[in-house]
């Protein structure tokens, strides 16, 4: 009967600080007013305006980042967090963003783009070499990149596990669709794009799988009620443990971390390339925020659990990454197990839990965040010169096509092995100030055979790169080589970002590492 | 519960009459068996073998169902909100505006695309 | 603001019945519905028949009242047919499917208040829920499966394309359908239907939410397949659609969930918009209309008004092309409801935020809105007409095999001179080329 009724309390109005969350809306906003171009404005303005607009509401997000720099607080009735952590890594992502958009936005280096003419037309259909004959570009592209921009920005922010998954699937389904649409090679590309969904989408079930445990375990899914949770030590130990694990396996799957790595390859293989250098930094920054919020706000106390479990992952990805990127053909395929192998040298420095700089900063943090900002720029400038070296058939991205490359252009050989230094981690490049941080991070955590191994991991991993160097300076050209395509200012502009902060990082790291360490505190 | 269980009386009702009828039709009619009674129905011609299920579908069925998700989950969301307007107000009246406006901003670029012809 | 009655297991006053009483109020919801499938049946072939200057089926029984009846014993003696491409098990669960979710989605109508059974005191409804209305939703989606299994499992082209345009119809026409509910949840503040009949006191939702009204008739008729929107059993184009294989009994089924459906829909205008068993306008201004076992009637009444409007419309209305019945519900009904669903938040939220007396607002709009969608229909014969003042001019020369058939000639095309047969050689040789 009437039993059942019960009378609620006054209906509490959420709290949205808008002004907290300005970048996540700038962005948003954006993304959606982007669609209502792609709707209503003629085809032949489409691509500038969505352009314009496009880097416009990147720098004006990355403006309101700033302005909050030091107003740390939660956000959105404590969903959201508003700290040094999340604004640093916002600000990061959306300064790599620019040069990504701008070698998206690529359209002369291969006549209409990168991008196929139209996602959903059959590869080699009479369809398609129509659209391709009249030039048509799919400039939905843009939407979908501040989309997935967006679901970065939040991602690293979330203070709760539901917005958090919110976040990763707002980030990773434009990233599928992104990759799916290759104008070269398109069965490639879509055979990547549908590898990476499927793989995407069993990840997020164990992500969402380790939430529902955690919520079963602390009766929140808040990152600090879980965390409260786990220091009164109250509840079911195992439904902690095994949704921890859950939880970071959904989460190392987006790093790339192995034994979770096997797509990184593929997808990096198949995507239109600058939409790879894009997925690289970004999604790692994004995906490593995340990482970083939930195990040292959410199980912080857990440390003694999950320390040596990440130690194993961390030599793990660092082996895989850097022995089997020893036997790769392909260019792409080398640069994304370089990414993995990046992955694991970060990891390294995560596991200094327990380090704490000279002002009280956490080195685990800052150094990984520093790590983020070097390795994003960089890579994001070493698939743009990729995109550069074509034949026929587009991108020649077989290593033995590189061979004597410095002959043709100088210029390009010298720009890539810049950036190849950089993963390689040599002095005066932006690779070796980040490696030195996180391996005195977790030096100073007292992970010293783990440093060790670092070590001689980027020992294997330097000889890859080199390898490049040498193939590019001392081999004779192929007669029927590829030739470097002078790109137009959008992939140089894109190129030149990278190469400058990979050099000015390497030289005078000093102001960007003392930042990284302000932004080291999170709030809970 | 108690409120479920009359449904289930009904559904059980409904259920035990549709089995009694097609076991009832089985027995009632008359069986003459003819090789082309069995076939598939066309219009009189020679039937065309075809897998069950018929294949593949138009695309433009996905389309549609694709885009119904789309709407019936923004109804999923504007019930539980319609039920308690009263008590949200007019934060409750912004927030779902927004979300509305979003909704259509999504709607005018499927109908500017087509994805709403059927031809 | 106020405290609110948030999310409650059960509706007040229900759920207490003793177990004869569930039981015999099934049986009379089950029997309600057979009677008024076999009514409605009979009556649509009168009706239809008057319309049409026939007499219509006057043989069984006084007035042909048996004719349904002696159809229904003549399917049960027809012979059971299971096609040999059919998926044998999926075939004889697609009726079922259709039929059972068809009657359970009865179960919250409220046929009328609270009355005296055997000295219980019971409401007239089976059951309640504060979900009610989703619970009928959700059912009737159910029945879905059953039409798109039954197209499925035929093994045969007609059935399944007919099934894969019911469920796209059906699918389209549940979005409209579902938009339409929101103002009246919003008014009533529930979702329970006796609490939905008790909110309608004053005003009639029909009256307060005329275009929701206007697009839940439109929906509901697109719903049940039924004429103008009968798309799916299209014979010209499809035989009979989805239930082309079935034959016996089987089909007997199909063309019961039909009706009940129809029995339903109508039954759920009636109880969003129309009052539900409250009394129409003089008779309310008696006092016992609203008491006892009276609103029966007027609630048999308004279902049997809507029925009387699915047979009018079907004797009334060609049926609609598949393009110009998607464009309806996309580009009209959807648009329609969104936008009277935001204005109808509106004047609610100043109404109880700000004391604005809007009821006239809302009439006085509603008024306006569907002033808005009769304007939208004939934007849409205008632009169509003027589309279609000049036939297109064909210039290509006319190609009597194009595509490998035999064409007929494009209106500006001039078909040549025949010749006559075996005088020429290339005429032979033509057909010889396409046998």
């Amino acid at each position: 009967m009437n039993t059942g009724l019960t009378l609620a309390a006054e209906f509490e109005t959420p709290s949205v600080e808008y002004r907290l969350l300005a970048p996540m809306l700038i962005v948003f906003g954006v993304a959606v007013a982007g669609v209502l171009l792609e709707a209503f404005m003629p085809r032949p303005f489409r691509h500038e305006t969505q352009l314009g607009l496009a880097v416009a509401g990147l720098l004006a997000a990355f403006a309101s980042v700033v302005m909050l720099a030091g107003d740390y607080s939660v956000a959105a009735s404590g969903s959201v967090a508003v700290d040094g952590p999340a604004l640093f890594l916002q600000g990061a992502i959306l300064l790599m963003a620019i040069p990504g958009v701008l070698a998206t936005a690529e359209r002369k280096v291969d006549v209409g783009g990168v991008f196929a003419p139209a996602g959903s037309s059959t590869p080699g259909s009479p369809a398609e070499r129509l659209l391709v004959a009249e030039k048509i570009t799919q400039t939905e592209v843009f939407p979908l990149l501040m989309f997935a921009i967006g679901g970065m920005l939040l991602f690293p922010a979330s203070n709760d596990l539901l917005t958090m998954f919110v976040a990763l699937e707002v980030l990773s389904l434009p990233l599928y669709l992104l990759c799916g649409l290759a104008r070269r090679r398109r069965l490639l590309s879509q055979e990547a794009s549908l590898k990476y969904f499927l793989l995407g989408a069993y990840s997020s079930a164990f992500f969402l799988y380790g939430v529902a445990l955690l919520y079963g375990y602390a009766g929140t899914v808040r990152l600090s009620g879980i965390a409260e949770a786990v220091s009164s030590e109250a509840g079911n130990e195992t439904l902690l443990l095994t949704g921890t694990a859950l939880l970071t396996v959904g989460l190392l799957f987006k790093v790339g971390a192995a034994p979770f790595h096997s797509w990184t390859p593929d997808v990096y293989q198949g995507a239109p390339t600058p939409i790879t250098g894009f997925m690289a930094a970004c999604t790692k920054v994004a995906a490593f925020g995340a990482l970083l919020r939930v195990l040292y706000v959410g199980v912080g106390g857990l440390a003694w659990e999950w320390e040596p479990v990440i130690w194993g992952i961390a030599i793990l990805t660092m082996g895989v990454g850097s022995v089997l990127a020893l036997t790769q053909t392909d260019i792409k395929r080398m640069l994304a197990y370089s990414s993995i192998a990046h992955a694991g040298f970060i990891l390294t420095g995560l596991v200094g839990t327990d380090a704490v700089g000279a002002d009280g900063e956490l080195l685990g943090v800052s150094s990984v965040l520093f790590y983020l900002v070097t390795y994003g720029f960089s890579t994001i400038g070493a698939f743009a010169v990729v995109t550069l070296v074509r034949d026929a058939a587009g991108e020649a991205t077989h290593l033995s096509q590189w061979a004597g490359l410095a002959r043709r252009s100088p210029v390009i050989a010298v720009v890539f092995t810049f950036f190849l230094a950089a993963f390689a981690g040599i002095p005066l490049t932006s690779g070796f100030t980040a490696k030195f941080a996180v391996f005195s991070a977790a030096w100073a955590g007292d992970a010293r055979v783990l440093v060790i191994i670092g070590v001689i991991m980027s020992a294997v991993a330097a000889f890859f790169y080199f390898r490049v160097i040498v193939l590019m300076f001392f081999s004779a050209p192929a007669p029927d080589g590829p030739s470097v395509v002078v790109p137009s200012p959008l992939t140089t502009v894109a190129i030149a970002i990278g190469a400058a902060v990979t050099l000015l990082l390497g030289v005078f790291p000093t102001y960007v590492l003392e930042l990284a360490g302000l932004a080291s505190q999170f709030v809970r | 519960m108690n409120s479920y269980v009359p449904i289930l009386v009904l559904g059980a009702l409904s259920l035990g009459f549709a089995v009694f009828s097609i076991a009832a039709g089985h027995l009632t009619g008359p069986r003459r068996f003819n090789r082309a009674k069995l076939d598939a129905y066309e219009c009189g011609i020679e039937p065309t073998p075809q897998p069950v299920g018929g294949g593949r579908f138009p695309v433009k069925y996905y389309l549609t169902a694709m885009l119904f998700i789309i709407f019936d989950i923004e109804i999923v969301f504007l019930y539980p909100w319609a039920v308690s307007f009263d008590a949200l107000g007019m934060f409750g009246l912004v927030e779902m505006g927004l979300f509305i406006l979003t909704l259509l901003v999504v709607y005018a670029y499927v109908w500017r695309r087509g994805g709403l012809e059927w031809d | 603001m106020n405290a609110v009655l948030l999310a409650s297991p059960e509706v007040r006053g229900f759920g207490a019945d003793p177990w004869w009483l569930v039981l015999g109020k099934a049986v009379v919801i089950f029997v309600f519905l057979v009677l008024m499938t076999l009514f409605t049946i009979l009556a649509e072939r009168r009706v239809v028949a008057r319309m049409q200057h026939r007499i219509g089926p006057n043989r069984v029984g006084p007035f042909g009242l048996l004719q349904s009846l002696a159809d229904g014993i003549k399917l049960a003696l027809k012979e059971d047919i299971i096609p040999k491409a059919a998926h044998k098990a999926v075939f004889v669960l697609a009726p079922i499917l259709s039929t059972a979710p068809a009657f359970m989605a009865f179960a919250v109508i409220p046929f009328g208040p609270e009355v005296s059974v055997f000295g219980e005191r019971t409401h007239l409804q089976l059951t309640d829920l504060p979900v009610a209305v989703l619970y009928i939703l959700a059912v009737a989606s159910v029945g879905i499966y059953g039409i798109v299994l039954a197209g499925w499992s035929s093994g045969s082209t007609y059935p399944l394309l007919g099934s894969l345009r019911s469920t796209a119809q059906l699918i389209s026409y549940e979005v409209a359908m579902g938009l339409s509910f929101v103002g009246v949840f919003l008014y009533a503040g529930s979702m329970s239907t006796s609490e939905i009949v008790a909110a309608q006191g004053d005003y009639w939702y029909a009256v307060l939410l005329f275009p929701s009204f206007a697009i839940y008739v439109i929906s509901m008729v697109g719903e049940t397949n039924r004429a103008p929107f009968d798309l799916a059993e299209a014979e010209g184009e499809l035989v009979g659609g989805f239930h082309t294989e079935y034959s016996s009994l089987k089909f007997a089924l199909f063309f019961l969930a039909e009706y009940v459906n129809m029995v339903t829909v109508s039954a759920l205008a009636t109880t969003l918009f129309l009052g539900g068993w409250r009394a129409p306008w003089p008779l309310s201004l008696w006092e016992g209309a609203n008491q006892d076992w009276w609103p029966v009637l007027w609630f048999t009444a308004k279902v049997l008004l809507f029925l009387f409007v699915f047979i009018w419309l079907r004797g009334t209305l060609p049926r609609l092309r598949y393009d110009q019945f998607m464009k309806l519900g996309w580009k009209v009904l959807i648009p329609v409801a969104i936008g009277w669903l935001l204005m109808v938040a509106t004047v609610r939220a100043l109404n109880t935020e700000y004391d604005f007396d809007a009821r006239q607002v809302l009439i006085y709009g509603g008024i306006a809105a569907a002033v808005l969608i009769g304007l939208t229909f004939v934007w849409d014969f205008v632009a169509a007409r003027s589309r279609n003042a000049e036939p297109p001019e064909v210039t290509a020369e006319w190609d009597p095999m194009a595509g490998g058939h035999p064409v007929p000639p494009l209106p500006g095309q001039q078909r040549p001179q025949l010749t006559v047969a075996g005088t020429t050689a290339g005429s032979t040789t033509q057909t010889e080329d396409h046998p």
